[in-house]
């Protein structure tokens, strides 16, 4: 997601006044976010913590996080993208219509307050969870939060952040964005990189059966994917690393097992705001890392001829 | 066995990447993980440098790392259209070389964030 307005975890914890959590449960599932970055933080220029705060939850139902929040907002599910839009017209006073706010399931009453109260922060912030971006307009909706924080701008310092899940996921963005420009759904197959999410992201590249050959690292799509898509990755030869036995190693051609990240392999890891830290394993593993056997592999096929200038037809019959 | 105590370790179970972890652990296991919550205490003590899985499994069978990867690396090179996907718990040293493959074959690429 380049060009967002956003900004690391320290500033949200030194300036941050008012701070919106959307659509995703930080008590739940970040349950150190409040006490360690955002909530209850004391700092120098909110220096009273909790209480030079303000919290507001938007979600579609009343989560364990609601109770940390001085308001709550229940949308109705899948008018996210329509509370948004309402939001962006009324911090600049176009006019909307009841009906269209009662759409949402809230009052214009309660909006009108709520953007005063945005208007009146000195730094606001908005977190998002996939309860925003994976629900219906999926990244649409993170489109117009991103846009909705950009625009406040023009009033007040607002910056957004999604709430990343897990582990190093925001670290795989940033390498595929600093390696190919793209952070993911990349194809390169005609020899550098292309972007197009729907065509070459996983779930519908295995549910179309557009792949013979998987190689799946750090993650359990045979646990989480929908059945077309497991059944294709148990049809062809599929290659799996991770330190467990897993339900993708049972259905695969090639697992093998690696010292768990941060456990008992060294490296790196990127915090949701971008800031990579370093990992301090405490173990020491009889297995080998991820990163030595993806080498071994890559230097492996390597020493293979080149598939580029073997087989150039793709590049020929497009001219 | 030795109690070895570290100290500012980094959680990497959530997004929060928490890097002030107080970790006690001897050779085979960590059995306190202070200041962390209850979803990285189960991950911290959850993993052990136990030997509990063969090195490797090739169609099901017990097989050596080296066997492995040799057969890994056929396949991928055999493919038409290979699949790199994940790269979700694991280094960002780890997602450099998944690239560096990826771009070797020309793969597919793709993460978690893609669902
Ligand atoms: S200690 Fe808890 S909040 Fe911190 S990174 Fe680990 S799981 Fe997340």
């Amino acid at each position: 997601m380049g060009g967002k307005v956003t900004c690391t975890l320290g500033e949200v914890k030194n300036r941050a006044d008012f701070i919106v959590y959307w659509g995703g449960n930080p008590a739940e599932c970040h349950p150190r976010h409040f006490t360690k970055y955002t909530l209850m933080q004391k700092s120098k220029f909110l220096p009273r913590g909790r209480k030079d705060r303000t919290v507001v939850l938007v979600d579609i139902r009343e989560t364990k996080s609601a109770k940390a929040a001085d308001h709550f907002l229940q949308v109705r599910p899948g008018k996210d993208f329509e509370l948004l839009t309402i939001l962006r017209a009324l911090i600049k006073d176009q006019k909307v219509s009841e009906e269209q706010v009662a759409e949402t399931g809230l009052s214009l009453e309660v909006l009108k307050d709520l953007i005063e109260k945005m208007k009146a922060a000195k730094f606001g912030v908005m977190f998002f969870g996939m309860g925003l971006s994976m629900t219906r307009g999926k990244h649409m909706n993170a489109a117009a939060l991103l846009t909705l924080a950009a625009e406040m701008n023009a009033f007040t310092k607002f910056v957004a952040m999604p709430m990343r899940g897990h582990g190093n996921v925001t670290g795989a963005d940033v390498i595929m964005r600093w390696q190919t420009g793209y952070p993911f759904g990349i194809s390169l197959n005609r020899g550098y990189p292309r972007y197009n999410p729907g065509e070459f992201s996983t779930v519908d590249v295995l549910v179309r059966g557009d792949t013979d050959c998987a190689f799946i690292i750090g993650a359990d799509p045979g646990a989480t994917m929908p059945k077309p898509a497991i059944d294709h990755l148990a049809k062809v030869p599929t290659i799996v690393l991770d330190p467990h036995v897993t339900h993708t190693s049972r259905l695969s051609r090639v697992h093998i097992t690696t010292a768990p990240a941060g456990i008992a392999a060294p490296g790196t890891g990127y915090r949701m705001d971008e800031v990579p830290m370093p990992l301090k394993p405490a173990l020491q593993s009889p297995y080998p890392s991820d990163e030595e056997v993806v080498r071994r592999i890559r230097e492996t096929i390597a020493l293979r001829p080149d598939w580029m200038t073997n087989q150039p037809q793709m590049i020929e019959a497009q001219i | 066995m030795e109690l070895k105590v570290i100290e500012n370790a980094t959680c990497t179970f959530c997004g929060c990447v928490c890097d002030d972890i107080e970790l006690h652990a001897d050779d085979v296991r960590i059995h306190q993980a202070k200041k962390a919550c209850v979803l990285g205490k189960s991950w911290f003590l959850n993993h052990t440098a136990e030997k509990k899985y063969p090195d490797a499994l090739i169609d099901g069978q017990p097989a050596s790392l080296d066997e492995a990867i040799e057969v890994a690396a056929n396949h991928l090179y055999e493919a038409d259209m290979p699949l790199v996907y994940g790269m979700s718990n694991t280094t960002c040293e780890a997602q450099k070389e998944c690239v560096a493959m990826a771009d070797l074959l020309g793969a597919l690429l793709d993460s978690h964030t893609s669902l």
